[in-house]
């Protein structure tokens, strides 16, 4: 087992262990974890930490400073879903790597999400209809029903 | 048998979209990981886009700084978001060690692996941990699946923010809207962060069992790579994710 100068064929990767074709083995990360190159990425991490850890302090102090100023409007509403989308980025391409993969692969990923955009926006038209129609038409007509 | 063998090692010559290896460069396990984690964020989009729709079928909400303003050991003080900015400071933490476990694993230092695991573990438990002590506070409060069905209006007017005019018309003149918005708004959020935190407590699982697998049985070592926790990886940062877009929707808008 520990032939160190051991070849591994195409069908031992294959057969056993199709993880050993793209990570590990293959993709190779040279030097150890005090590498330069390794040093570098995890920079970038705490980085990213630092970017996540700032915009939720940016959304909780807005959120607090809107609640004692009492108010609550589409800009407040934009402000938050922008930050939220913009902390999803960077979770989704640095954290879960999704940056580092294939263009195909990440638009497999990200193309059906437009079906969500769509959801949102039918239900929530949907949902301020249906309160329309309650607050017009049923009390117009809530004499008339037996 | 040798026919098969052959046919085998000539996949790798074949045309990518025709059985050769895969187009995107990634192994079999990690692409179907990003697909479940797909239609999870459906079924996580289409609760939170439901709870939209519920909530702009009435004409108030409860709000958030009223609903979730207790901290454990201050009662009775007026700490709104403090409590939840803390859980979620602590889900991005335990996302921040996962990444390095991974990246550890990268570079297969077995002893880095284990300890990120290990911060990674404790943080999801101290998340979970959180998450109990807030379900208990609501519930003493009254909160509960399927609540505020037929109740005084003294029970539920504390949360919603009265100093807004238009919400307290409302709960003047129509506290049956009022009170049907509590129900919804609690069987929403017990069903979302419930169904988070049952994501969560998955992940912790998977977590410890990559951990013995690391330490007490070498099982990544003796594979060569440490590509299960890419995997797990993946699913812990997916909770994380969803987490950012619960707090939004709950806490903040």
């Amino acid at each position: 087992m520990s032939h160190h100068h051991h070849e591994l064929s195409e069908l031992d990767l294959y057969e056993g262990d199709q993880g050993k074709l793209y990570s590990g083995v293959l993709s190779h990360h040279e030097g150890g974890i005090n590498s330069e190159e390794s040093k570098k990425k995890i920079k970038k991490i705490w980085k990213v930490t630092a970017i996540l850890s700032i915009v939720t302090i940016l959304e909780v102090a807005v959120g607090l400073w809107a609640f004692n100023g009492h108010f609550h409007n589409y800009g407040l509403i934009t402000y938050f879903l922008i930050l939220t989308i913009f902390k999803a980025y960077f979770i989704v391409k640095v954290f879960m790597h999704l940056g580092d993969e294939k263009n195909d692969f990440v638009a497999l990923i990200l193309s059906p999400l437009v079906l969500l955009v769509w959801l949102v926006i039918v239900l929530l038209v949907e949902g301020d209809y249906a309160l329309m129609m309650n607050s017009t038409f049923a009390e117009t007509i809530k004499d008339l029903l037996p | 048998m040798a026919n098969a063998q052959n046919t085998a090692i000539d996949t790798g010559n074949k045309n990518k979209w025709a059985g050769g290896r895969s187009p995107f460069n990634i192994s079999y396990g990690k692409i179907m990981m990003w697909i479940f984690l797909l239609t999870d964020t459906l079924t996580f989009g289409a609760f939170l886009a439901s709870m939209g729709s519920q909530r702009f079928n009435y004409k108030v909400w409860p709000d958030p700084n009223h609903v979730f303003n207790a901290v454990p050991g201050l009662h009775g003080v007026n700490a709104p978001l403090v409590f939840v900015s803390f859980m979620t400071f602590v889900l991005i933490l335990s996302s921040v060690t996962m990444v390095l476990a991974v990246h550890a694993g990268h570079y297969k230092d077995r002893k880095a692996v284990q300890k990120w695991l290990l911060f990674t573990i404790i943080g999801g438990i101290i998340f979970l941990g959180c998450q109990a002590w807030e379900w208990t506070h609501l519930y003493q409060e009254g909160a509960w699946w399927g609540s505020f069905t037929n109740a005084e209006i003294s029970t539920f007017d504390k949360f919603f923010n009265t100093s807004r005019p238009n919400v307290s018309t409302v709960l003047a003149e129509h506290p049956q809207m009022a009170m049907d918005a509590t129900h919804s708004f609690f069987n929403f959020f017990f069903t979302i962060t419930g169904f988070h935190g049952f994501h969560v407590t998955i992940g912790v699982i998977l977590l410890i069992i990559a951990l013995v697998n690391t330490s007490a049985n070498n099982t990544y070592e003796k594979r060569g790579h440490y590509e299960m926790i890419e995997k797990i990886g993946l699913y812990w940062h997916f909770v994380d994710l969803v987490w950012v877009f619960v707090f939004t929707a709950f806490y903040l808008l």
